[in-house]
């Protein structure tokens, strides 16, 4: 039971609804209520209920170009219900200044006629005709038509500035996306009074302005007032060459563009933009201009600090030093960092608020850059300092600048930076100390100066020295090189000489060894039993001179020329050894040269025993 | 039979004439040398002293054009550098008084006036140094050459001992000992050599000579300062371009300068 209550009710609400949905009504507005001669405003019609609805074709009044530009639908479901509107879009440009009337007007729809509210629109005079600013219609040309379809705009977010205050600025160019357009000459912010810094490209976009498409390329400068006073910055000019369709001659018999909104002959109503190779288009100059903008610039206050270089902007600063132990005299190299948004250009090295006991050198700056035209980033200076004397702490530096929106200058100190100073008098407090005097270097200096540096040159040295000194290298000079052959002739001399002592060694070597080798060999034959008497003493006698020819050593005695005298005396033997060794020469003798022998054909074995104990023995 | 016997005499003769001839041409040809050596020594001797006369005169701009006469003409010794140095320091060339201070020193390394007035020149031109690294600082007691002197013996006696030791029987310790101190000493002093010709004070050392000198980022006077050096500033030149000159500068940084704002120290 209560779920048939639920749905009744639902049912009812519903078709109420529906009910509702089917009643149309409209209602009209403007975009805005105030506006300037050639400043077009939008105003839309928005019938909601059934999607037949025939929206007014023109509007004319007096003074006002209203034609439509389009429309567009939406649909809603709200609590189950669902309606569906279509607001129709009409651009209002005002021909005149005055106040206007835009009166009901009447739309058909759903098979009612509904009429929509009555509107106002004040329009002001145009301080300056832009070039947006439309031409009589009659004597435009295709130039000027051209024209129509860029514009350029100048936008200075300030209104005041003091002296030498950046200001950034802001261009930006519209063009008609079928103009093609080419920059001949690029925008120039014209005016005098100010400097501005190059323009850098930004951007482009592509923006609907007033119902059209722009392609709209930004570009960003910063400029900067040289003297107080009122100035007009701009107009921003700059000429670019478009395509433009050629003219045909009247009478027009094209059909209307959808671009032509205010049926001002549209340029682009020409079958050159849908069929190109029906006609052929030309090459046209416009120039293009914007508005001017007033700039009120102060000058800055007075008692600006010392430290004062004309820093306009917001900054903050860091210090630090390199090295921070070092002798008297010796660099230290302090690296400041002004980090902020101002003009760099005037942003100068912080200076040092008290020089005594310091050399401070011309400081060097490199500077970086965070956006496009240079008025935010972080400018490092490196000043070179060196103490003439015992310090405990870098001078304190100083940097400042004029903060335009607290309207005050503003002086940065940095902190103490402790450092170790070797060497040097010590730090006096005296006025008198503050005198510079010269550094004393870790340079190696003369005794007679190295104590008291003197305040004056030395003087004149009167003997000439030793003369035609060169500043080559010793070992680029040929005297060097032709000093060389004196330890290289020495060396080659040392060569030869103990190349040719190896070669005298080898020979006596060799000798030694074939002596050693033929001993050997009568050795092995003198143990052997066959042998002859004469054989055997012969052998016997050769291996004698041989042994006393090996023992000779550096005497080099030939073993022919060994007799038993001196054989005896090489192996100094006793005398009975010596007898012996006379008796094997003499027998060996006599069996050489008597031809035969009168004793036994055959050697003893006591004999040979005798004999061989004796060789062996001698040593 | 006569004429025979004469004319082997005539030839000996001749001979000796021929001979006797030479030696006095030699002889000649020496004294005319010694001759004119020692008047060019006389006449450098007396230009010298000429322009010590007019420093003292107070004439600077004589003196300095006298020293610099010497200069051309090679006959350049340390104190005449020394003497130009002080000429130019008289005449508020600051750049070029540091300038020839060096070049005394670069001539002769312990020159104690050339040192001492050097140092007061810096001062007061507030000139910029380079600071040379550690190696180069402990390696500049001695001097280029007296390092190239001292590698020449090394290498030498060195060089003896190897080959005695090739073609000795046995091996001395003594000469292996000997042969590895002369070639560490041979090493340590080409490593000196190296080091200080290339180094701060090497071959490539230049004075700043211009008045308002800076140091540029590329090749054109408009181009971002990268330091500012004041005259007698060192630089070393690392390569010249038409009429720019690239450098290491003080700081450790390197720019471009004019190359007739910079003169190297040797000539």
């Amino acid at each position: 039971m209560r779920c048939r209550i639920l749905l009744a009710v639902f049912a009812v609400v519903a078709s109420a609804q529906f009910a509702r949905a089917d009643s149309p009504s409209v209602t009209a507005a403007l975009s805005n209520s105030e506006t300037m001669v050639g400043q077009t405003v939008d105003l839309q019609i928005k019938v909601t209920g059934p999607g037949d609805a025939q929206p007014p074709e023109e509007i004319s009044i007096n003074g006002l170009e209203i034609h439509a530009t389009g429309q567009s639908r939406q649909f809603e479901m709200r609590n189950f219900a669902t309606s569906s509107s279509v607001t129709y879009t009409y651009t209002v440009l005002p021909l005149r200044a005055g106040r206007f009337t835009i009166p009901p007007q009447t739309v058909h729809a759903g098979g009612r006629v509904l009429r929509t509210p009555e509107l106002v629109l004040n329009v002001a005079d145009s301080p300056s005709q832009p070039t947006t600013t439309r031409p009589s219609r009659g004597a435009q040309s295709q130039a000027a038509a051209a024209r129509d379809l860029v514009f350029a705009e100048l936008i200075v977010p300030k209104k005041t500035a003091y002296v030498g205050e950046i200001v950034p600025v802001q261009i930006r160019m519209g063009f008609d996306p079928r103009l093609r357009p080419s920059l001949i000459e690029p925008p120039e912010i014209t005016g005098q009074g100010f400097t501005s810094q190059k323009l850098q490209q930004s951007g482009q976009t592509s923006e609907t302005v007033n119902g059209r498409p722009y392609e709209v390329v930004t570009y960003k400068s910063a400029i900067a007032a040289a003297r107080a006073g009122k100035f007009e910055i701009g107009p921003v000019k700059a000429k670019a060459q478009v395509i433009v369709p050629r003219r045909r001659p009247p009478p027009r018999t094209r059909s209307r563009s959808p671009f032509d909104l205010f049926d001002l002959d549209d340029p682009f109503s020409d079958p050159f933009f849908s069929n190109p190779f029906a006609q052929i288009g030309e090459r046209r100059d416009v120039e293009i201009r914007s508005e001017q903008v007033q700039l009120d610039v102060k000058p800055l206050p007075p008692n600006a600090p010392p430290s004062f270089s004309g820093a306009i902007g917001n900054f903050a600063m860091a210090t630090d030093a390199k090295p921070k132990s070092v002798q008297a005299g010796d660099p230290i190299t302090v690296t400041t960092s002004i980090t902020g948004r101002g003009n760099f250009d005037r942003v100068n090295a912080p200076v040092v608020e008290d020089e005594r006991g310091w050399h401070k050198y011309p400081p060097s700056s490199k500077f970086k850059q965070d956006d496009e035209v240079g008025i935010s980033g972080t400018k490092t200076f490196e000043t070179v300092l060196s103490p003439n004397e015992k310090k405990q702490a870098l001078p304190v530096l100083a940097f400042s600048y004029f903060d335009p929106a607290k309207e005050q200058y503003v002086t940065l100190r940095s902190e103490p930076i402790a450092i170790t100073v070797q060497g040097g008098a010590a730090a006096s407090q005296n006025v008198a100390a503050s005198q510079p005097t010269p550094a004393a270097t870790g340079r190696p200096a003369p005794a007679a100066v190295a104590a008291s540096k003197p305040q004056d040159i030395l003087y004149q040295l009167t003997d000439r020295g030793r003369t035609t000194e060169s500043f080559a290298p010793i070992y680029v000079r040929p005297v060097f090189w032709v000093a060389q052959s004196i330890p290289l002739l020495g060396l080659l001399s040392f060569l030869i000489w103990k190349i040719r002592r190896t070669k005298i060694n080898n020979r006596e070597a060799r000798r030694i060894a074939a002596l050693q080798h033929e001993a050997a060999e009568l050795m092995h034959k003198l143990r052997r039993k066959g042998a002859t008497p004469q054989e055997y003493y012969a052998e016997a006698s050769r291996v004698v001179q041989v042994k006393a020819a090996l023992a000779s050593g550096s005497r080099e005695v030939q073993p022919n020329m060994v007799d038993a005298e001196t054989a005896a005396d090489t192996f100094k033997l006793d005398d009975s050894s010596r007898d012996q060794l006379r008796r094997l020469f003499e027998q060996s003798d006599e069996w050489q040269y008597s031809g035969a022998h009168n004793g036994p054909g055959r050697i003893s074995p006591e004999n040979r025993r005798e004999v061989l104990e004796l060789i062996e023995n001698l040593r | 039979m006569n004429s025979l016997a004469v004319i082997p005499s005539e030839a000996k003769r001749s001979r000796g004439c021929n001979s006797a001839d030479g030696v006095r041409t030699l002889a000649l040809v020496f004294c005319l040398a010694f001759g004119i050596v020692s008047s060019a020594i006389a006449q450098a001797d007396a230009e010298f002293a000429k322009a010590n006369q007019q420093f003292a005169q107070g004439d600077f701009k004589d003196a300095i054009a006298g020293y610099e006469g010497l200069v051309r003409t090679g006959q350049a010794s340390a104190n005449t550098f020394y003497d130009l140095g002080n000429a130019y320091f008289r005449a508020g060339d600051f750049g070029r008084a540091i300038l020839n201070y060096q070049r005394a020193l670069a001539l002769e390394q312990h020159h104690p006036e050339a040192t001492a007035n050097l140092q007061l020149a810096r001062d007061e031109a507030r000139a910029l140094e380079i600071q040379p690294g550690r190696a180069e600082r402990y390696l500049h007691f001695a001097s280029v050459n007296q390092y190239g002197i001292t590698a020449t013996v090394a290498f030498w006696i060195a060089v003896f001992c190897l080959t005695a030791l090739i073609f000795a029987r046995r091996r001395s310790a003594m000469l292996i000992f000997v042969s590895v101190c002369c070639l560490l000493a041979l090493a340590i002093s080409v490593f000196a050599i190296y080091t200080l010709d290339r180094g701060t004070k090497g071959q490539a050392l230049a004075i700043v000579t211009g008045k308002d000198v800076q140091a540029r980022l590329a090749t054109a006077d408009t181009a971002k300062s990268v330091l500012a050096l004041p005259p007698g500033s060192e630089i070393k030149i690392l390569s010249t371009r038409g009429d720019w000159t690239y450098a290491a500068l003080p700081n450790d940084l390197r720019g471009w300068i004019p190359a007739k704002d910079a003169e190297r120290v040797r000539l």
